[in-house]
């Protein structure tokens, strides 16, 4: 093998085996046993094969295998929207829809929030959302996003959520709505609700 | 040495022996571990936030059989007389060096703080959030604590990113400089010279660190220090 800096250095990126056997000027065996070899040594991550061309992710660093954050939780569950995360978050130990609603919160991100009203079809420990949110300190937003979901979305399971007595908070700080379709949701939770009915383009029923 | 796999299990092991969530940066081999630079590292650099945090860390380290150990083969001389100097903790496979609010001269700053490469949660009861800073700031980090292999490791991070982003890492070592850490400027003048000789660095970044030497730090107090 030449020098594998060097190679990764020209290969960084996305290929297929006729670019990556261009770029190196390789017959096509040789480039395939080489990119095996960088594949065994985490530079190289493939995607696709059968009917779909085979794409081969190359990089100068190592990739490491992964365990999933709010991020992947979020893009599996939200069929319509899809986050690019803009820093890398893995849990390692147990992770869920509940844990991930909860840290879609505290970003305070407008695109993640939103993105995150999915998550309540996913819900199964409602007991476990409470508690959580309560650490947290943050059950209101939680009990007014579950509303605005109801209000947006179908097939979200039917739940009888309380307030807590608490001053009104921002669901984004100083970031309200002057939407009247969401002001009862607002009153109800006393959470400054940040969308608009233009957020929901993708989802609204009613 | 520590691995990939020893140090993701002695972190969840850490974890499941904690009594409070803790919240720490990794920067230095650990930091470059997770980004995938190198495979093995002689410690684990952790930043705290509160000398409750660490305390606890270092509880944990105790009950799993680490013993406090002297910094002084592994800091020059000058390092050490600092007051935030590391706590080092060593058994027979791995070091910590623990750091709280500073690393010597240099604060935890806002863009440090916030502008992180990865967070990783070791989950158990207790939670060990690990925030891997950005590969700049190891690189500010690595000139300033100027151990062995340091700037070996710094050389790796630069040679392997061809997006490394020098302006970020002068304007980061400029706030720190206007803060009080007049170490940082002179530690980061003097790796970008070293540098030079295998990488190439425009002029204009290492321009903009020499032109603010000739200046006073505005927030240069006692109390910074």
């Amino acid at each position: 093998m030449r020098n594998k800096d060097e190679i990764l250095w020209k290969l960084e990126g996305l290929h297929t085996i006729e670019t990556a056997m261009k770029t190196l000027s390789m017959k096509r065996q040789s480039t395939l046993n080489l990119l095996s070899k960088l594949k065994k040594e985490q530079y190289v991550t493939t995607s696709g094969g059968g009917k779909r061309k085979r794409l081969y992710k190359i990089t100068m660093r190592k990739q490491r295998p992964r365990d999933p954050g709010m991020f992947d939780i979020i893009n599996k569950y939200s069929p319509h929207m899809k986050l690019a995360e803009w820093y890398d978050h893995q849990v390692h130990g147990v992770y869920g829809p509940e844990e991930a609603l909860i840290d879609a919160i505290e970003t305070q991100s407008f695109r993640v929030i939103l993105a995150s009203l999915h998550l309540f079809r996913h819900i199964k420990d409602w007991k476990k959302l409470y508690k959580l949110a309560n650490e947290r300190d943050c059950w209101n937003k939680v009990g007014a996003l579950y509303d605005v979901a109801r209000l947006v979305l179908d097939k979200i399971q039917q739940k009888v959520l309380r307030p807590i007595k608490a001053g009104k908070v921002y669901l984004i700080k100083n970031y309200p709505t002057k939407e009247d379709f969401i002001r009862p949701i607002e009153r109800k939770w006393n959470v400054a609700i940040s969308f608009r009915r233009g957020d929901f383009d993708w989802g609204i029923h009613s | 040495m520590i691995t990939y796999n020893d140090q993701q299990n002695l972190f969840h092991i850490i974890s499941t022996n904690l009594k409070k969530n803790i919240r720490c940066f990794a920067f230095g081999g650990t930091a470059m571990i997770f980004y995938g630079y190198k495979d093995e590292t002689k410690d684990v650099d952790f930043l705290f936030e509160h000398e409750e945090e660490r305390a606890e860390f270092t509880r944990v380290l105790e009950k799993l059989g680490f013993r406090e150990s002297s910094p002084f083969k592994v800091y020059i001389p000058e390092k050490l007389r600092d007051p935030h100097r590391p706590k080092m903790y060593s058994s027979e496979t791995a070091r910590f060096d623990l750091f709280v609010k500073k690393i010597f001269h240099t604060l935890l700053s806002p863009r440090m703080s916030e502008d992180v490469y990865a967070i990783h949660e070791f989950k158990d009861v207790h939670t060990l959030k690990v925030h891997v800073l950005r590969k700049e700031h190891l690189v500010i980090l690595k000139s300033v604590t100027e151990r062995e292999r340091d700037f070996e490791d710094i050389r790796t991070i630069v040679e392997k990113e061809k997006n490394f982003d020098w302006q970020y890492l002068v304007d980061e070592v400029l706030w720190q400089y206007q803060n009080g850490d007049t170490w940082v400027l002179l530690d980061t003048i003097k790796m970008l010279h070293e540098l030079r000789k295998y990488v190439f660095v425009e002029q204009k970044y290492l321009k903009q660190l020499t032109d603010k030497l000739s200046t006073k730090p505005k927030a240069a107090t006692r109390k910074n220090r």
